[in-house]
C-alpha cells in the first residue's frame, strides 16, 4: 500500500465513520493482520472501543477476519475494498439507470449500512419513497420487494455468507469466531416473504404542545417487536457485478464509436444474454447462436435475420476482433471476446494519454512503436515520417517520462 | 646408375603462349577462373612461369583480380574499360574497381582506404583525378550531412543515399509529407461518410468505405499537389503514418492477379475510423496534464488544495 493511498483510506474512514473508526481501521491497513489485543495496545485506545470500531469496519467488509491455531483470531483490513468506497456513487448511479428510483435507493441502502435483511430493507425504502411522494400516496412494499427480487436476479444484490447449521451439537467449546460458508446456489436465493405492508410517512407531530420536555420516547420500534421473518439472511451489494456491467458499457461504446449505433445494441444483446452464464474472469463469453441473438434482440429494433446476420459477420471479422465466430450451428455461433477487448480499451487509453500529454506526433511515434515492439531510432524516423532532430527529441521526452524505455543491443 | 635429372623445356613454354593460353581460358569462363583451373589446363608449366604471366596481364590491364571464397579468381577484363582506364596507373585501377563495385549506394572515402590499403593522400589525389576525368562523381548522403559517398559517373544514386521522393537536396520535406498525410486522410473520410449516407444494408456499406491504395495513389497523382513523381510504393509509407495515427485501419484482400492495383496476388485496402474511445478521464482532469505532477502531495508546497488549476476546472 502506498503512502497516497493510505492517506486517502484515512480520509475516507473519517468521512464515513468517524475518528475512531479511521484510527483502528488505518492502524489495520499499516500494520497487516493483528489480533484484538494487540491492536488495542498499538492503537492506545479501550478494548471497548476496538471492539466497536472493528463492528462497523466488518459489518462494512472492510475488516475480515481468520481464526488462526491456538485459537487466536486475527483481524486483516481490506484495503482496496475502503478505496471502493470511492465509487458509491456511480454504483447508485447505475442502479438508477437501471432499475429507477426504487432499485436506486435499495442499493443505496445496502451500501450504506453493509448488510441488511431483505424485509429491513424494504422496509426502509418504502418509507423513504412514500416522503418523496404526495400527499396520501404511498409506497407499496410489494413493489419494492419486487425490484429487490429483481436486483438479485441480476446479481447486483448477493447474499451474505452465514453461521452454518450444525446437525449435531457439537461438545467442544464453541470456536472463538463464526466461519461464515455461503452456498454457491444459493447466493442469490431470495426467501420466500410476504411482505405486506405500505411506507409510512415519519410522524411530524412528536412533542408535546404545551412544551413540557418529554422524556426521550423510546423509537418507534413498533414494528421491531415482531420477529423478522427472514432474520440470518442478510444481503449485500454485490461490486463485482457493477464491474462488470461497467466493463459492458464500455465495450458497447467502443462498438458505437468504430461501427454503428446498431452493430452496438447487437453486441449489447449478447453481453446481457451472457452476463449470468460468464463468469467476470472469463476470456471469452458462453457462445450463443444467431437464432438466440435474434429472439433476445430489445423489442422494436425490427430487423430481418438476414440484417443481423451480415451484422454479426461485419462484426466478427473487424479488425477490432471484438466478436468471433466460434462455430456454425444455429445459425452461427457467436463469442465476444472479453480479454482482447479489454486490452484494445487499455490500449486506447493508454494512447488518449500520450496524444493529451505530448502531443500528435508523439503519440504517432508511440503506436509506432507499440506495434513493432522494438525499433532503432532511423527506423522510427522512416516509418512515422518526421525529420530526425524532432523524432530524436519526442524520443527523449517519452523516455525521461518512462512511457518509452531504451534496450542496448549488441552490434 | 645415377639418374639423370633432366629438365625438359617443354615446347610450349613460350610466356606468351602461356599468357595467350590463358586469355583463352578466361573467355571460355567469362565470370572468372581459379589458379587451379590454369593449372589444370597446363600441367606441365611450373607454378613460377604461371605466376610470371598472370602478372603481367594484370599489369597490361587484361586481367581481373578478384577474390572469392574459395580463393583467387583471374577474369577477363572489358576491353571497354581497358580503353578508359589507359594511361591510369595501377592504385587508381585498384581505387575506381573498389567504387565500381559499390554500385549505386556508393562508397565513403574511408571504406576506399581499408579496402585499398593506400595512404589517405594518395586516395585523395587518386579522387581528385578521376572526378575531373569524370569517371566517378561525389554524391552527398542524406543520412550524415557531411558524408560524401562516390560512385561511378553514370550511375543514379540509391534510395537510400538521396532520400527518395521526401528529400530534396538532403533537407526532410516535412511540409510536404503533412500536407499529403491529410489529402489522403481527407480522401479516405469522405469515402467512409458516403458510405455511411448510403444507408445500403451494411455488407455494402462497409466495403464502399474501403479504397485500395492504389485509388488513393491515383486521386493524389491527379491533385497535382506533388512535384515528384510518388510510386504507390510512396503512398503506401504515408498511409501508415496514418494507421500510425489511429485514424486509418487496413486490411489486406487477396485480388486476382492483374486486377489493377494488385501486387503478389493480394490488395491492401484502407479505411478511415473513429477512436474507439473518447479522450480519458485523467487527461481531461488538469492532473494529467500537470507538468509538476511528481511534485504534488497534500501538506507540500504543490497540493491539489492550492491547485489553480483545480479550482478554475471545478468552476464550470
Amino acid at each position: 500500500m502506498t503512502q497516497a493511498e493510505i492517506k486517502l483510506c484515512s480520509l475516507l474512514l473519517q468521512e464515513h465513520f468517524g475518528e475512531i473508526v479511521e484510527k483502528i481501521g488505518v492502524h489495520l491497513i499499516r500494520t497487516g493482520s493483528q489480533p484484538l489485543r494487540v491492536i488495542a495496545h498499538d492503537t492506545g485506545t479501550s478494548l471497548d472501543q476496538v471492539k466497536k470500531a472493528l463492528c462497523v469496519l466488518v459489518q462494512h467488509n472492510l475488516v475480515s477476519y481468520q481464526v488462526h491455531k491456538r485459537g487466536v483470531v486475527e483481524y486483516e483490513a481490506q484495503c482496496s475494498r475502503v478505496l471502493r468506497m470511492l465509487r458509491y456513487p456511480r454504483y447508485i448511479y447505475t442502479t438508477k439507470t437501471l432499475y429507477s428510483d426504487t432499485g436506486e435507493l435499495i442499493v443505496e441502502e445496502l451500501l450504506l449500512n453493509g448488510k441488511l435483511t431483505m424485509s429491513t430493507v424494504v422496509k426502509k425504502v418504502a418509507d423513504r419513497l412514500t416522503e418523496t411522494m404526495e400527499d396520501g400516496k404511498t409506497m407499496d412494499y410489494a413493489e419494492v420487494s419486487n425490484t429487490f427480487v429483481r436486483l438479485a436476479d441480476t446479481h447486483f444484490v448477493q447474499r451474505c455468507p452465514s453461521v452454518p447449521t450444525t446437525e449435531n451439537s457439537d461438545p467442544g467449546p464453541p470456536p472463538p469466531a463464526p466461519t461464515l460458508v455461503i452456498n454457491e446456489k444459493d447466493m442469490y436465493l431470495v426467501p420466500k416473504l410476504s411482505l405486506i405492508g405500505k411506507g409510512k410517512r415519519r410522524r411530524s407531530s412528536d412533542e408535546d404542545a404545551a412544551g413540557e420536555p418529554k422524556a426521550k420516547r423510546p423509537k418507534h420500534t413498533t414494528d421491531n417487536k415482531e420477529p423478522i421473518p427472514d432474520d440470518g439472511i442478510y444481503w449485500q451489494a454485490n461490486l463485482d457485478r457493477f464491474h462488470q456491467h461497467f466493463r459492458d458499457q464500455a465495450i458497447v461504446s467502443a462498438v458505437a464509436n468504430r461501427m454503428d449505433q446498431t452493430s452496438s445494441e447487437i453486441v449489447r444483446t449478447m453481453l446481457r444474454m451472457s452476463e449470468i452464464t460468464t463468469s467476470s474472469s472469463a476470456a471469452f463469453t458462453q457462445p450463443l447462436s444467431s437464432n438466440e441473438i435474434f429472439r433476445s434482440l430489445p423489442v422494436g429494433y425490427n430487423i430481418s435475420k438476414q440484417v443481423l446476420d451480415q451484422y454479426l459477420t461485419l462484426l466478427a471479422d473487424d479488425p477490432l476482433e471484438f466478436v468471433g465466430k466460434s462455430g456454425d450451428s444455429g445459425g452461427g455461433m457467436y463469442v465476444i471476446n472479453l480479454h482482447k477487448a479489454l486490452a484494445s480499451l487499455a490500449t486506447a487509453t493508454l494512447e488518449s494519454v500520450v496524444q493529451e500529454r505530448f502531443g500528435s506526433r508523439c503519440a504517432r511515434i508511440f503506436r509506432l512503436v507499440l506495434q513493432k515492439k522494438h525499433l532503432e531510432q532511423k527506423q522510427v524516423e522512416d516509418f512515422a515520417m518526421i525529420p530526425a532532430k524532432e523524432a530524436k527529441d519526442m524520443l527523449y521526452k517519452m523516455l525521461s517520462e518512462n512511457f518509452i524505455s531504451l534496450q542496448v543491443g549488441c552490434q | 646408375m645415377a639418374e639423370v635429372k633432366v629438365k625438359v623445356q617443354p615446347p610450349d613454354a613460350d610466356p606468351v603462349e602461356i599468357e595467350n593460353r590463358i586469355i583463352e581460358l578466361c573467355h571460355q569462363f567469362p565470370h572468372g577462373i581459379t589458379d587451379q583451373v590454369i593449372q589444370n589446363e597446363m600441367p606441365h608449366i611450373e607454378a613460377q612461369q604461371r605466376a610470371v604471366a598472370i602478372n603481367r596481364l594484370l599489369s597490361m590491364g587484361q586481367l581481373d583480380l578478384l577474390r572469392s571464397n574459395t580463393g583467387l579468381l583471374y577474369r577477363i577484363k572489358d576491353s571497354q574499360n581497358a580503353g578508359k582506364m589507359k594511361g591510369s596507373d595501377n592504385q587508381e585501377k585498384l581505387v575506381y574497381q573498389i567504387i565500381e563495385d559499390a554500385g549505386n549506394k556508393g562508397i565513403w572515402s574511408r571504406d576506399i582506404r581499408y579496402k585499398s590499403n593506400l595512404p589517405l593522400t594518395e586516395i585523395n589525389k587518386i579522387l581528385k583525378n578521376l572526378e575531373s576525368k569524370k569517371l566517378i562523381k561525389a554524391v552527398k548522403s542524406v543520412a550524415a550531412s557531411k558524408k560524401k559517398v562516390y560512385m561511378l559517373y553514370n550511375l543514379q544514386p540509391d534510395r537510400s543515399v538521396t532520400g527518395g521522393a521526401w528529400y530534396s537536396d538532403q533537407d526532410f520535406e516535412s511540409e510536404f509529407v503533412e500536407v499529403l498525410n491529410q489529402q489522403c486522410f481527407k480522401f479516405l473520410q469522405s469515402k467512409a461518410e458516403a458510405a455511411r449516407e448510403s444507408k445500403q444494408n451494411p455488407m455494402i456499406q462497409r466495403n464502399s468505405s474501403f479504397a485500395s491504395s492504389h485509388e488513393v495513389w491515383k486521386y493524389i497523382c491527379e491533385l497535382g499537389i506533388s512535384k515528384v513523381e510518388l510510386s504507390m510504393e510512396d503512398i503506401e509509407t504515408i498511409l501508415n503514418t496514418l494507421i500510425y495515427d489511429g485514424k486509418v485501419e487496413m486490411t489486406i484482400i487477396a485480388a486476382k492477379e492483374g486486377t489493377v492495383g494488385s501486387v503478389d496476388g493480394h490488395m491492401k485496402l484502407y479505411r478511415a475510423v473513429n477512436p474507439i474511445i473518447p479522450p480519458t478521464g485523467l487527461v481531461r482532469a488538469p492532473c494529467g496534464l500537470c507538468p509538476v505532477f511528481d511534485d504534488c502531495h497534500e501538506g507540500g508546497e504543490i497540493s491539489p488544495s492550492n491547485c489553480i488549476y483545480m479550482t478554475e476546472w471545478l468552476e464550470f
